[in-house]
C-alpha cells in the first residue's frame, strides 16, 4: 500500500505507487535516492496511460495544451474563427435581444384601449 | 509570457455573466410576454442565448483547467468550497418541498378526509416500480464509484464502460419514471396529494436528467478525449458529488412519499 497527503482532507489517503514518489504539489528538495534495480523478475513499467493507448482515440492534449498555451488571445477566444463567430453570435443575440425586450415590455406597459 | 510566482488563477476578463444575466432578462420577460401576448418569440431569444452561454462559459472552465493548466490545487479546493455550497442549496431547496408534504399529510384537513392518502386517492404502490427504481439508482451511485477507481487507477476502459454503464442506468430510471407518470392514476391538479407528489418527484426527475447529462455530455466525452487524469479529475468528482446528491434526494422521496405516505 503506498500513500500520499491529501491537501484537501489533511490526511493520508492511498495512491499509486508512481505517485508516493512525486507527491502532488511536493517538489523534493533532496534528489531521492533511486533503489536498487532487481533484474532477477521481468520488469514491470508502472505506467498512467496503462496498455489501452489507443482505446476510443489518440490523445489530442497535449497538443491543445501547446495551443492554448501558447496564445495570447483572452480564452473564449483562443481557437480562432469558429471561437469568435460563436462569441459574435451571441453578443449579437444579447445586445438585439436587449433592445428587443426594452420594446417589448414598452408596449407591454402601455394602458389598454 | 510573464511569469507567474503564485498558484492561484487570475481570470481573463469574460462576457458570460453579461450574457447570461441578459438571458435571464430574455427568460423571464419572455416568461410575462408569452402569458400576456401568446408570443413565444422574447422567451426563445432568451433560452437560446442561455444555451449558447452555458455551453460557452463551461467550454472555457475546460480549456482553463485542462489545456491551460490553471486548475492548480489551490484552485482545485476553491472549486472543491464551491461545489459544495451549491450542493447544500440544493439540499434546501428539496427541503421545502418535503416540508410541504409533511405539513398537509401529518395533519390532514377535514377538506382531504382527515386521512392520508387523501379520500379519493388511489396511490402508486411502492413495492412496484418504485422499488426498482430505487434499486437502478442504488445501482448507478455503484457504478458511478467503479468508475472513480477506474480513474483513480488509471484504467481507462474500465471507466469509460463504467460511467457509460451509470448513464444507462439514469436514462433507465428517467423512462420508469416517465412510465409511472403516465399510468399515475390521479394528477398534479387532483388536490395537495397530486401537488406535492408532482412537485417533489418532478423536480427530482429534473436533476436525474441534469445530472445524466453532466456524466454523460461532459464527463464521459472528456474521459474519452482524455482530459481526465488520474491525479485531477475534479469536473468528474463535482458529477459524482451531484449524483449521489440525487440519489439520496429519491431515498428520502421513496421512504417518505411513496412509502409511508401511501
Amino acid at each position: 500500500m503506498y500513500y500520499k497527503f491529501s491537501g484537501f482532507t489533511q490526511r493520508l489517503t492511498g495512491s499509486a505507487p508512481s505517485t508516493a514518489y512525486v507527491p502532488q504539489g511536493l517538489r523534493p528538495g533532496i534528489p531521492a535516492e533511486s533503489p536498487a534495480m532487481v533484474f532477477a523478475t521481468p520488469t514491470k513499467v508502472v505506467s498512467e496511460v496503462g496498455t489501452t493507448v489507443e482505446y476510443l482515440g489518440a490523445n489530442k492534449v497535449p497538443d491543445l495544451q501547446r495551443i492554448f498555451q501558447g496564445n495570447v488571445m483572452p480564452v473564449h477566444l483562443k481557437m480562432g474563427v469558429p471561437d469568435k463567430l460563436l462569441y459574435r453570435t451571441t453578443m449579437a443575440l444579447t445586445i438585439g435581444g436587449t433592445l428587443y425586450c426594452l420594446l417589448a415590455l414598452y408596449i407591454a406597459a402601455q394602458p389598454r384601449k | 509570457m510573464a511569469r507567474q510566482a503564485h498558484a492561484y488563477h487570475m481570470v481573463d476578463p469574460s462576457p458570460w455573466p453579461l450574457t447570461g444575466a441578459t438571458a435571464a432578462l430574455l427568460l423571464t420577460s419572455g416568461l410575462a410576454v408569452w402569458f400576456h401576448y401568446h408570443s413565444t418569440t422574447l422567451m426563445t431569444l432568451g433560452l437560446i442565448l442561455m444555451l449558447l452561454t452555458m455551453y460557452q462559459w463551461w467550454r472555457d472552465i475546460v480549456r482553463e483547467g485542462t489545456y491551460m493548466g490553471h486548475h492548480t490545487p489551490p484552485v482545485q479546493k476553491g472549486l472543491r468550497y464551491g461545489m459544495i455550497p451549491f450542493i447544500t442549496s440544493e439540499v434546501f431547496f428539496f427541503l421545502g418541498f418535503f416540508w410541504a408534504f409533511f405539513h398537509s399529510s401529518l395533519a390532514p384537513t377535514p377538506e382531504l378526509g382527515g386521512c392520508w392518502p387523501p379520500t379519493g386517492i388511489t396511490p402508486l404502490d411502492p413495492f412496484e416500480v418504485p422499488l426498482l427504481n430505487t434499486a437502478v439508482l442504488l445501482a448507478s451511485g455503484v457504478t458511478v464509484t467503479w468508475a472513480h477507481h477506474s480513474l483513480m487507477e488509471g484504467q481507462r476502459k474500465e471507466a469509460i464502460q463504467s460511467l457509460a454503464l451509470t448513464i444507462l442506468l439514469g436514462c433507465y430510471f428517467t423512462t420508469l419514471q416517465a412510465m409511472e407518470y403516465y399510468e399515475a392514476p390521479f394528477t398534479i391538479a387532483d388536490g395537495v396529494y397530486g401537488s406535492t407528489f408532482f412537485v417533489a418527484t418532478g423536480f427530482h426527475g429534473l436533476h436525474v436528467i441534469i445530472g445524466t447529462s453532466f456524466l454523460a455530455g461532459i464527463c464521459l466525452l472528456r474521459q474519452i478525449k482524455y482530459h481526465f487524469t488520474s491525479q485531477h479529475h475534479f469536473g468528474f468528482e463535482a458529477a459524482a458529488w451531484y449524483w449521489h446528491f440525487v440519489d439520496v434526494v429519491w431515498l428520502f422521496l421513496y421512504v417518505s412519499i411513496y412509502w409511508w405516505g401511501s
